[in-house]
């Protein structure tokens, strides 16, 4: 049997139903938001821990010229390390039939039998080698994919200026290719980018490596992980004799730092959202329990006369939020772990893992429930203890009428009395319910927040576009050779059919030092004047290069810890890799990667090199003819390593940004709900204290459309105050956020477009409207005929 | 000896002044009786009945009840004081609107452990058939029966009435005085009726007269009369 209370506490919610689906809805929203987040952010690490472990993805790589295989077993017993394996990595051209532009691709060599070795891959499609033939491949999945090859197809590669046919026999993807990027481009390509792998055998002789590797990958013992360095420095020293060594770390490894930093960038973000809906769903709880409490006077009097304890009547209305807070909760946690699911399921499209694991976390989801339920108590807490407090003698007297105060505004007695009768009772509402006015305010300004600050990204990505391919990048194709050309080797390149133009370009590969800082880069010379490579200052003006000294983007600099004027250290990747002590003459903007120019024959001379370059960047004429015609060329150039197209990557970047505008749109209509939220509750509660004014003024005959006037007005100004704080905070969240993203590889511009600011009021104004459809609909569905007769 | 009042004094004070109310009150009451407190509106009726009653303290003096003194007892001692001892009829019913009159009954039959069961008790005020009708679906005497039924289904030792007739049209309170004098009569149930309407002291077996705070007669009714007789 329920106990009367009970009953009493159930009927009372039912009565209050509309209120309470409202808080409920922001409460759950905020919950499922958290949800959402978490088990998102655990379900992609765990799937990216259990795909780094399926594929025994490595701890470091080492590149070398040439590594005999016999060396390994030694070198294997370096202290720190746990496994080495050495295999053979080249860049090749790669010729689709049915592709015009030639394609970038690397080719691993692989044991001929499955084995789980060192940077393994997961099978796709097809199988593993066959013993049958030598020139069989596995290639990325995703790229067959993007381009309709199927195993038992045949591909051509551009490999030591021969052209060599392979047999594709299996599909796979690879951990250590989840951002799979060509050389030379700036976005993960699927379709211009592909990982070949084929039989050691195969790999030795079409490289001239027989016996021998150009890359050790390898893990270290447990001991050593936060230590790599130190046996890199051992490892490096003992390949001295094989020629430059250069190795990488994990954290260093592209696609890892992408993948990484992505999950932390998605975890701290999106908290913002879901705490904000949590306070507004307190503080919307506390004026709703404070106004029960108010309503419940006589009958909490009446108990309390009866016999029944404080302790006894706290554990009652405590139940209210208990029961708020658990079934907002419980919603708020399934439709979580929808959107979770929903989520991860547009991930799919950036990762490719090998499996996503999509698993509920039923700690995630209590404790999410035991959140809501503490908000909830906590917004209960107030009005309770108002109920607690009460003496029941004095619960049983009427209560004292609300002493009715002057407004600041009304000293200005004109304007008050032009003012008509309805604005002064919203003004007169508005401050004498202070805490609901701040409720109001406080909820539709977090809407506007957001809401800016959402718009505000789409600002932000569409700045980040413009400026890198139309500002920066303004050239059509970048070509990049295996190594070094002289100037001749550029003429004979612009040459080539198509180009209106082109522009020679020397990258140094180096590792940058200061004190105890250092970073890994390159250095990019340009020649002066050069018309598509523009390095631009932080206000977005082109500069020019300076004949000495290098320029560093804004992200290096702050890396390294330089500025302006300050000597940096350059060590060249290859060659004599000498110290070199470069001043630093200016910093620009870049958005994506971390680079560095200067001026082409002052690069060529700190390398000790003449005019030397090794890569072109070139405008081609854009009638269909000549660019086919240049494609046909570029197959047959032969030292060429890579090739991008840059209207095809600006292409592919907004591509790869729609998914979050499918986010986005998610999050304004959560913001809508916060930005009407505490107006509608705030205006349904007075709605239900007014119940008898509202009745005076029908039995006079105002229409349901004159009352709700009232109510319309209490909303314009509140939300209007919303909206004016929260344009700054909104700025202000979208500063936190842009930090946030940040990551070595790509930064977000700060950047408003001016529609923004006006886009964000005039949603704030539908979203008003909207917000004052259901406060009219109480109004007319208001029994006043009743409320006249009853004697509250 | 069922209650002993021993100079009670009650002060309110509001903001800077103190407002007197009681002063010096000494009074006794027998048990099984119905005494019946009058006095103007504001003469301190409901502050005296609030002092037996446990819902307020007297700000000196003493509250006996069956020997014990009440005005020292601890909150929760005082609680359970108005669970066990007391059941309150006020004037306005305070009905929880959202219950029907047999749950509105339960609300006090719960948490006391040896009640009546709530049809009884309200077929004690003649209400059987009205067990599952809300408030709001009640007459005005109708609901007072169940506010009565309410303070009586915990068997208190003592029922006190705050203007019970106050609210209702002469037919409707002479229902809810006959249902006050049956109880009184068939289960011994001592009861304070107070009101500022003379003519009910008919019904008593004691007349207490109150006047700007003090006790101004104190009677025994000669001529009990039955509650269909009372008139006003
Ligand atoms: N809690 C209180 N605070 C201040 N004054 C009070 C309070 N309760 C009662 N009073 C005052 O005490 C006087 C007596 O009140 P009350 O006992 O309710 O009178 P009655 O029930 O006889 O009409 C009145 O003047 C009333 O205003
Ligand atoms: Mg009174």
């Amino acid at each position: 049997m329920v106990a009367a209370l009970d009953r009493k506490l159930l009927r009372d919610l039912y009565a209050a139903r509309g209120l309470l689906i409202a808080v409920t809805m922001i409460l759950g929203l905020g919950i499922s938001a958290y949800v959402a987040n978490l088990s998102l952010y655990f379900n992609l690490e765990l799937s990216r821990r259990s795909y780094y472990a399926q594929c025994r993805m490595a701890d470091f790589w080492i590149d070398i010229q040439k590594f005999p295989n016999a060396e390994l077993e030694r070198l294997q017993r370096t202290p720190g390390v746990s496994e080495l394996r050495s295999r053979i990595v080249m860049p090749v051209t790669v010729d689709l039939e049915n592709v015009e532009k030639p394609l970038s691709g690397t080719i691993i060599s692989m044991p001929p039998d499955p084995m789980p070795v060192i940077n393994s891959f997961v099978l796709r499609q097809g199988g593993y080698f066959t013993p049958f033939r030598r020139e069989e491949v596995i290639i990325s999945d995703g790229f067959a994919r993007a381009r309709n090859i199927r195993p038992g197809d045949r591909i051509y590669v551009l490999l030591n200026d021969r052209r060599q046919e392979l047999l594709v026999v299996g599909t796979a993807i690879s951990s250590e290719f989840v951002f799979a990027r060509g050389p030379g481009t700036m976005i993960p390509d699927k379709a211009g980018y592909v990982v070949l792998y084929v039989k050691q055998a195969f790999a030795e002789e079409a490289t001239n490596m027989e016996g021998a590797a150009n890359q050790i990958v390898g893990l270290l013992t447990p001991d050593m992980q936060s230590r790599p360095q130190l046996v890199l420095d051992q490892l490096e020293r003992q390949l001295e004799p094989f020629g430059e060594a250069t190795s990488i770390q994990l954290k260093d490894n592209e696609s890892h730092n992408q993948l990484t930093s992505d999950l932390k960038g998605l975890r701290t973000v999106n908290l913002i959202v879901p705490t904000v809906f949590l306070a507004v769903s307190a503080l919307i709880l506390d004026v709703l329990m404070v106004r029960m409490a108010q309503q419940q006077r006589t009958t909490v009097g009446m108990l309390k006369a009866t016999g029944y304890s404080n302790g006894q009547l706290f554990v009652h209305f405590m139940k209210f939020g208990v029961l708020i807070g658990g079934f907002g909760g419980l919603l708020g946690a399934a439709f979580g772990f929808w959107l979770a699911g929903y989520m991860l399921n547009l991930f799919r499209q950036f990762y490719e893992f090998s499996r996503i694991i999509n698993r509920p976390y039923p700690s995630i989801v209590l404790g999410c429930i035991g959140l809501g339920v503490v908000i909830a108590l906590l917004g209960a807490f107030r009005g309770v203890q108002q109920v607690v407090k009460l003496r029941p003698a004095d619960a049983m007297r009427p209560k004292p009428p609300e002493v009715g105060r002057r407004v600041l505004l009304e000293r200005w007695s004109k304007f008050w009395e032009s003012l008509g009768f309805r604005w002064q009772m919203v003004i007169r509402g508005i401050v004498r319910h202070r805490l609901r006015t701040f409720t109001g305010v406080f909820s539709s300004m977090m809407g506007a927040a957001l809401i800016l600050q959402t718009l505000q990204i789409d600002d932000s990505f569409r700045e980040l576009i413009s400026f890198t391919f139309d500002r920066m990048l303004v050239s059509d194709f970048d070509l990049s050779f295996k190594d070094e050309l002289d100037y001749g080797g550029f003429i004979e390149t612009r040459r080539l059919p198509g180009i209106d133009y082109a522009e020679p370009i020397l990258t140094v590969g180096c590792t940058f030092y200061n004190g105890h800082r250092s970073k890994r880069g390159a250095v990019t010379g340009i020649q002066q004047g050069a018309r598509l490579t523009v390095p631009r200052d932080t206000v977005g003006d082109p500069i020019e290069v300076p004949e000495t000294g290098v320029i560093l983007t804004r992200r290096l600099a702050e890396i390294l810890a330089v500025s302006p004027g300050d000597p940096l250290v350059m060590v060249p990747l290859t060659g004599a890799r000498q110290r070199l002590t470069v001043p630093v003459s200016r910093v620009v903007e870049s958005f994506v990667g971390t680079a560095a120019y200067a001026d082409f024959n002052y690069l060529n001379s700190l390398v000790g090199e003449e005019q030397a370059l090794n890569s072109v960047q070139a405008k081609v004429s854009t009638e269909s003819g000549t660019v086919r015609e240049f494609y046909r060329a570029l197959k047959q150039t032969p030292r060429l390593q890579g090739f991008s197209a840059l209207r095809e990557q600006k292409s592919q970047l907004i591509e790869l940004l729609k998914p979050l505008k499918v986010v986005n749109r998610f999050l304004i209509a959560f913001a809508g709900l916060l930005f009407c939220g505490g107006i509608v509750t705030s205006s349904l509660i007075s709605l239900a204290e007014r119940k008898q004014e509202i009745a005076t003024f029908r039995v006079l005959g105002y229409q349901p459309r004159q009352i709700g006037g009232i109510f319309l007005r209490e909303s314009l100004i509140i939300n209007t105050l919303g909206v004016l704080f929260g344009l700054p905070v909104g700025y202000g969240f979208a500063y936190f956020i842009n930090r946030a993203v940040g990551t070595d590889l790509t930064r977000l511009p700060f950047y408003f477009e001016n529609s923004t600011w006006g886009l964000t009021i005039v949603l704030g104004a539908i979203f008003t409207v909207l917000g004052y459809l259901p406060v009219y609909r109480a109004v007319r569905r208001l029994d006043w005929i009743g409320a006249l007769n009853v004697n509250e | 000896m069922l209650l002993k009042l021993v100079d009670v004094d009650k002060t309110y004070r509001m903001g800077d002044v103190d407002v007197p109310v009681l002063h010096h009150v000494n009074l006794r009451i027998e048990e099984g009786q119905i005494t019946v407190i009058v006095g103007p509106s504001g003469s301190g009726k409901s502050t005296l009945l609030n002092l037996v009653g446990g819902i307020d303290r007297p700000t000196s003096g003493s509250v006996f009840f069956r020997g014990h003194d009440i005005s020292d007892y601890s909150e929760r001692q005082l609680t359970d004081y108005r669970r066990d001892r007391i059941g309150f009829v006020f004037q306005f019913y305070n009905l929880v609107s959202t219950l029907t009159a047999l749950e509105n009954v339960r609300v006090s039959t719960e948490i006391v452990r040896d009640a009546m069961a709530p049809q009884d008790a309200l077929q004690l005020v003649g209400l059987s058939h009205r067990l599952d009708h809300f408030p709001a679906q009640l007459s005005g005497g109708e609901q007072q029966r169940v506010a009565i039924a309410r303070a009586v289904a915990k068997k208190p030792d003592l029922l006190l009435c705050d203007e019970p007739t106050g609210a209702l049209d002469l037919a409707t309170g002479r229902k809810v005085l006959r249902a006050l004098v049956e109880l009184n009569t068939n289960m011994k149930m001592s009861i304070i009726i107070i009101t500022h309407n003379v003519a009910i002291a008919g019904i008593a077996h004691r007349l207490v007269r109150i006047g700007s705070g003090t006790i101004a007669e104190d009677v025994a009714v000669e001529q009990r009369i039955e509650p269909e007789d009372v008139a006003w």
